[in-house]
């Protein structure tokens, strides 16, 4: 392998790498705006500048390819005095609007700024300033803080699939919006705010909600399909705020649909039965202890006890309810359901050609591999016990198959539990650990991030009580 | 006089059509190559050491050598009549009196790279040109030189005209590749250039109007007779000098490369400064060459020489500047003009150029400070040399030069308060 130093170091590369490549490998860092490994070099920031030897003028080490025996520097005087010229430049027509901007304390230019630029401005002329239009419900956008990297323009025509964004006018007054001014249509419009290294993109849910230093960030994986995109859960208290993607190269790359980016909102959703329910004298469901809760259901799932497993459980979730099931229900039939016309895990199909799969729960496969079976309506029983993660559809009907009463366990809400007699609330995926498996057969470990909200407990904790 | 090459039928109202152009040795050239081999071609265009006429002084026959000689995607040849460096205005009457000339010359370098396609990308403000290319090219299709089996020789060629929206980035060779495209008007990322990736990802030439129409001439008369019309032994030819400005004959003049100093142009030929005033200034190469002082006019208009100078030949847009004109103004339209014609793309010179600009009309408006000049040129020395494409570097080295050598202009105007001349 052809081999190329890099301050002082050798480093292998192979033919066609760009020098930014080898450093990134390497560990070494050079600063960069436009450059992304998922989308086309356009060197136009110029903020990953480096000196080669032999070559006279200042190269952009994204658009460089490394060459035998080449010698680049990436802190020699001439790159520093470089740098700070480039962040001078971005920064003279940025509204340095940190204290109220979302994007703080993540942000590339504000980190750059410390590490590159100036403590103060020679700036004296007016600063330009834009009008901006709305780009639909995902995105917000603020061109005033906009550095012209164009991230945002490439990632919509090479990873979403179609040109929305575009730059319009020329020169200093070029302005990135998007085509004829219409809102996103693209389910990746998330991904803008997190390729975007300043704050002009920002996510209309998240705006204002919380400083990025706040929060905790908990290693995880998307329960919004069986793609299994790997997520970082971002969460306070208790309370999780947002999905960011996770790179994974075998399965999401950097990204993340914007179905599952959102796909939280119910963790702490005031409509989530977060206490044990129960159907009390008077027919009404009320709130009560988890004793009773429990001795409730025992009594109630009772003769030929149909057995519901939503296919957004874990592996041991799974496990333990077939266990469970065994020891405890005389007469239990098990299923798996999750997705509407999604009985096998040959009905989950890609959604599109970046990541959607149109199975809407994350262990369909995973249930598959457990043996069991999809639940397709077949069957009279006398009871039903209904295990539910947080994704799978809502059965809110099921007296076309069961007699008797029907039994919550999981997450689920309050508008949707009339027909049941006993809801005992469970865990959200962000409540536990436990393994998945998506679509390609790959096991990921979800992680627990925040406590259990309400009264909340889970499976296992319920069988305990059960005995 | 020297013999004229490009400007030979300047000025004649009857020149342009295909008749006239061939009773004048008009298509001989081109014969002559088609039955000599691609590289045949190539080797006499290296012998005649002729530099790219469009500004940057690349050696065309070196040029034509990089297409690599197997492709499975279509080579390119492309024209570019996209001029619009102010101060020149030489491509213009060489397609309006010589468009066979240049067709001629397309044809040639297309048959020397294997190109069955050529177009010319025309600016968009040259409509009369446009419509006179579109003449000449029925003519040649209708005469079979162009189309198939060119003068029995085997070879086809097809040739479009394509015009632009009037941006001066679209003169930068891979800023016009996008726009021929359909692309918006930017420079690419280079590596690749466009001899390897060029216009629809296939090799592509980029060659000047004048560097096109100069081609016949050496396939007649052959590359060493060209080689030696030059003073110098690397730059063969003659070239077309745009005077324009306080002369008193400002035009269009052909010389031999490095025959004649800046001097004897203004002055022997032009006539000298109009209404009998003194020289300030002299632009040599379009608004992007560094400013000559009125006392650096002993210089061989020649590429190298010029460019020992500080400055450039460029496209030899001679400016002359007598001394009614503020400096300080002169420089604040050229860098306006640089600041506007921004694609805006890269850092520096999206954001530099107009703050070079807004410092200058501060300055002109005597509101200017003693930091100022050091901030210009700071900011010049940020852009040059670090942008994507020759832009920044255009808007850049004017700047400097003017700061440097009527630094008194400056800071008159920043002590007085106000334009001296105004």
């Amino acid at each position: 392998m052809p081999k190329c130093i890099i301050d002082g170091k050798e480093f292998e590369f192979s033919p066609g790498e760009m020098v930014i490549q080898v450093a990134d490998r390497n560990g070494i860092e050079i600063p960069r705006f436009c450059y992304h490994p998922a989308l086309a070099v356009v060197a136009q920031c110029r903020m990953c500048a480096v000196e080669v030897e032999k070559m006279a003028k200042i190269q952009t080490a994204c658009s460089l390819p490394a060459g035998e025996g080449m010698i680049v520097h990436t802190a020699s005087e001439k790159v520093i005095k470089t740098r700070a010229s480039v962040m001078e430049f971005t920064l003279i027509n940025h509204p340095l609007d940190c204290p109220i901007c979302d994007e703080a304390g993540e942000c590339t230019l504000q980190d750059y700024s410390f590490a590159h630029g100036a403590p103060d401005s020679r700036y004296e002329e007016h600063r330009r300033t834009f009008i901006d239009l709305d780009m639909g419900p995902v995105i917000k956008k603020n061109m005033n803080r906009c550095i012209h990297c164009t991230r945002c323009i490439r990632f919509c025509d090479e990873v979403g699939g179609f040109r929305e964004m575009v730059a319009l006018k020329r020169g200093n007054s070029t302005e990135i919006t998007t085509v004829d001014g219409k809102p996103l249509e693209t389910e990746y419009a998330g991904n803008l705010a997190d390729i975007c290294p300043t704050g002009s993109l920002t996510l209309v849910d998240f705006r204002f909600k919380k400083r990025a230093w706040y929060l905790a960030k908990t290693k995880s994986v998307c329960e919004g399909c069986s793609q299994g995109c790997n997520i970082d859960v971002n969460s306070e208290n208790g309370v999780v705020f947002r999905h960011l993607p996770r790179e994974n190269m075998e399965i999401n790359k950097w990204w993340i649909c914007d179905e599952g980016r959102f796909s939280f909102k119910y963790v702490n959703a005031e409509a989530r039965v977060t206490e044990p329910t129960v159907r009390t004298a008077d027919k009404k469901l009320d709130f009560t202890d988890w004793k009773t809760a429990v001795a409730e259901a025992k009594g109630k799932a009772t003769g030929k006890v149909l057995v519901l497993i939503g296919s957004d459980l874990t592996l041991e979730e799974m496990r333990a309810i077939q266990a469970f099931a065994k020891d405890k229900l005389k007469d239990a039939s098990l299923f798996h359901y999750g997705t509407p016309g999604h009985t096998k895990a040959s009905d989950d199909k890609a959604e599109d050609k970046i990541l959607r799969r149109t199975s809407k729960t994350s262990n369909l496969h995973g249930a598959e591999k457990l043996g069991l079976k999809g639940w397709e309506g077949q069957g009279k029983f006398d009871s039903a016990l209904v295990f539910r993660g947080g994704r799978a559809m809502m059965l809110t009907d099921l007296r076309k198959n069961v007699s008797g009463a029907l039994i919550g366990v999981g997450v689920f809400e309050t508008a949707a539990i009339d027909s049941y007699e006993v809801v005992l609330p469970g865990l959200s995926y962000t409540e536990k650990s436990g393994t998945i498996v998506n679509w390609m057969g790959k096991e990921q470990k979800l992680n627990k991030a925040i406590e259990p909200v309400g009264q909340s407990r889970g499976v296992a904790d319920v069988f305990a009580l059960w005995s | 006089m020297a013999e004229l090459i490009v400007s030979k039928f300047f000025y004649n109202k009857e020149a342009a059509p295909l008749d006239y152009y061939r009773k004048h040795d008009g298509y001989e050239g081109m014969k002559k190559a088609l039955a000599m081999k691609p590289d045949e071609v190539i080797a006499e265009v290296k012998k005649s050491n002729m530099k790219g006429r469009g500004g940057a002084g690349f050696p065309t026959g070196m040029k034509w050598s990089f297409i690599p000689k197997e492709s499975k995607v279509p080579k390119y040849l492309v024209c570019n009549a996209d001029e619009s460096e102010p101060g020149t205005f030489k491509d213009r009457a060489i397609m309006t009196y010589s468009p066979h000339m240049m067709i001629e010359g397309m044809i040639i370098g297309s048959y020397a790279i294997g190109a069955k396609v050529s177009y010319i990308y025309i600016r968009g403000e040259y409509v009369r040109e446009a419509e006179i290319l579109e003449v000449a090219l029925a003519e040649a299709y209708k005469a079979g030189l162009l189309g198939k089996n060119i003068m029995g020789s085997g070879f086809d060629h097809d040739m479009y005209v394509h015009r632009g929206a009037g941006a001066y980035i679209c003169g930068e060779e891979t800023g016009l590749l996008n726009s021929l495209e359909g692309k918006r008007g930017e420079p690419r990322v280079k590596p690749p250039f466009p001899a390897i990736k060029g216009a629809f990802g296939g090799p592509t030439i980029v060659n000047n109007v004048e560097t096109l129409a100069n081609v016949p001439a050496i396939m007649l008369k052959g590359g060493e007779w060209f080689a030696k019309l030059g003073k110098f032994p690397n730059s063969g030819g003659t070239r077309l000098f745009c005077v324009s400005g306080h002369v008193n004959k400002p035009g269009l003049y052909e010389f031999p490369c490095g025959s004649v100093t800046l001097r004897e142009l203004i002055y022997d030929h032009c006539g000298g400064i109009r209404n009998g005033r003194k020289l300030k200034a002299v632009i040599p190469g379009g608004s992007s060459a560094p400013v000559l002082a009125a006392h650096e006019l002993d210089i061989d208009l020649d590429v190298e020489p010029m460019a020992k100078a500080g400055s450039m030949l460029g496209s030899c847009g001679i400016i002359v500047i007598d001394d009614t004109w503020c400096a300080v103004k002169v420089i604040k339209r050229i860098t306006h003009f640089y600041a506007h014609e921004s694609c805006g793309q890269c850092t520096p010179c999206r954001e530099g150029c107009r703050w070079m600009e807004d410092v200058l009309h501060r300055i002109e408006d005597g509101h200017g400070k003693e930091s100022d000049l050091d901030l210009l040129l700071d900011i010049a020395d940020n852009i040059n040399g670090k942008t994507l494409c020759a832009l920044g570097d255009a808007a850049a080295g004017p700047v400097t030069s003017f700061v440097r050598k009527f630094k008194h202009e400056f800071e008159e105007h920043i002590k007085g308060g106000k334009c001296p001349s105004a």
